[in-house]
């Protein structure tokens, strides 16, 4: 396999001019976002310079407290992005969600890294790259669920309450959205592993074969870290909803916020 | 002899209820302006709401000693809000005796009820196609057909016209002087309850 060709700053510039086409098409088409665009563009080579040169700093001086730091800032984020979106979760759930993404997003990345590639968990080439897809896509299906659930919650407050009258219990009247809040958020991963290879090379392994890594080690990595982001993703949305709900009904099996 | 009674509940500092009686075996009307707290009282009464202080006795057990689960199943509420799943009449039941862990009753007693209820639709009805006083009947209806020790019905007659409020009513206090099914009603339609009532308390709007 051949190494990546390096682009030079004069060749990486006549990419932009792809944005002007994109430009021209708004325009033509009335889409009144040129703000928008110009906004996202910049922010985007902005951001991922930055990111490039802190990257390159860490690999160049790798410490575990770069690591750390990294680890810790990324869960942060994404604990954060998650209560942001779903403001009618109460304080019980909102712990339930951050110890729920915490653990399985560490756990999963811990033996991902060590069992499975066999790397150092302070080894920042394997931790950064595949520690943000992991705890990204956890991020993704935990607001998602919580979603589905808080919708679930609004939408059947009748239900809850006419069953709740009937001497039904909390749980058994939570838990069938609880279940459903986990299948929403599981089945866009479970869809994604179905297409895989046909539709679309995945980013992972594209990115592995451009900068010269065989085929078949790329397809290993992408294989093992599909099953990983399953896996968390599955994890960290039964503990969010699972620990989550039990806050919202008392010991006299009264609903929280009814 | 009484069921339940409550003496020097306070609900939220808002509501101050006056000591209240309810006699078993009767049909009990409460009565009072909006706000005055009639929906809150069957609620406190069923459990599903506790009062800042006070007692509810039912059965000679203070509420808070009773499982609160068994205490709802004793002390059936059928709230104002109307709540029946997609699918026919007969799913509806089987879905309700399905949560109550209990075996879909035969269609005789589902019929049966649906008749006291004045809901007389075939089985195979479909609810969502249904008028909301006839949803009204068939909710009453499946309520009834667990024949609870109390039925306590919010505002039973809401979404129906005279004629069928006053049937309905009719049908219920005769089926619970048969069974000795003590009722509580909440109901602002004087007239039905000076009809049906045994005994009715009036509410007014309090502050502590």
């Amino acid at each position: 396999m051949r190494q990546i060709a390096a682009i030079s700053l004069v060749q990486f510039s006549i990419v932009y001019i792809l944005l002007l086409v994109v430009l021209a098409v708004m325009k033509k088409a009335k889409i009144n976002q040129t703000k928008l665009l110009f906004v996202a563009s910049v922010r985007l080579t902005l951001q991922l310079t930055l990111a490039g040169f802190i990257l390159t700093y860490i690999f160049e001086n790798p410490h575990p407290i770069f690591i750390l730091m990294y680890l810790t800032s990324m869960i942060l984020f994404a604990i954060h992005r998650v209560l942001s979106k779903n403001k009618c979760v109460n304080r019980g759930f909102k712990i339930a969600i951050s110890l729920s993404l915490t653990c399985s997003g560490l756990g999963i990345v811990i033996f991902f890294v060590t069992a499975v590639v066999g790397q150092s968990i302070f080894d920042p080439q394997y931790v950064i790259p595949l520690s943000g897809m992991i705890i990204g896509n956890a991020m993704t299906g935990v607001n998602l669920a919580t979603k589905t659930f808080c919708e679930s919650l609004s939408e059947k407050r009748q239900q809850m309450e006419s069953l709740l009258n009937l001497g039904v219990t909390p749980q058994k009247i939570l838990l069938p959205m609880v279940n459903q809040a986990l299948e929403t958020a599981l089945l866009p991963t479970l869809n994604s592993m179905l297409g895989m290879g046909i539709v679309s090379l995945p980013g992972m392994m594209t990115g592995q074969i451009l900068s010269g890594t065989l085929p078949t080690t790329a397809i290993l990595y992408q294989i093992s870290i599909m099953i990983a982001i399953c896996a968390v993703v599955c994890l960290s949305v039964f503990g969010s909803l699972y620990f989550g709900y039990k806050t919202l009904y008392n010991s006299r099996n009264q609903f929280l916020y009814l | 002899m009484d069921i339940i009674s409550l003496s020097q509940v306070v609900f939220q500092s808002m509501i101050r209820y006056p000591d209240i009686k309810i006699p078993k075996g009767k049909t009990t009307f409460i009565h009072g302006p909006s706000g005055c707290g009639k929906s809150t009282l069957l609620k406190l009464i069923n459990g599903t709401i506790s009062p800042d202080s006070g007692e509810i006795v039912f059965n000679g057990n203070n509420i808070d000693d009773i499982d609160t689960i068994k205490l709802r199943r004793d002390i059936l509420l059928v709230s104002q809000s109307v709540f029946l799943f997609s699918g026919t009449i007969e799913e509806n039941f089987k879905k309700y005796y399905e949560y109550r862990d209990q075996e879909t009753p035969s269609k005789e007693h589902m019929e049966k009820f649906l008749q006291i209820c004045r809901a007389e639709f075939p089985l195979e009805t479909r609810c969502e196609t249904m008028s909301g006083g006839e949803r009204q009947r068939v909710y009453i209806a499946i309520f009834l057909s667990f024949m609870p020790e109390v039925l306590m019905l919010d505002e039973p007659t809401s979404a129906l016209d005279n004629t069928s409020s006053d049937i309905i009513m009719s049908n219920i206090k005769n089926f619970s002087d048969d069974n000795d099914m003590t009722t509580i009603v909440v109901s602002h339609y004087l007239p039905l309850a000076q009809k049906y009532g045994d005994n009715i308390i009036a509410l007014e709007r309090s502050r502590p």
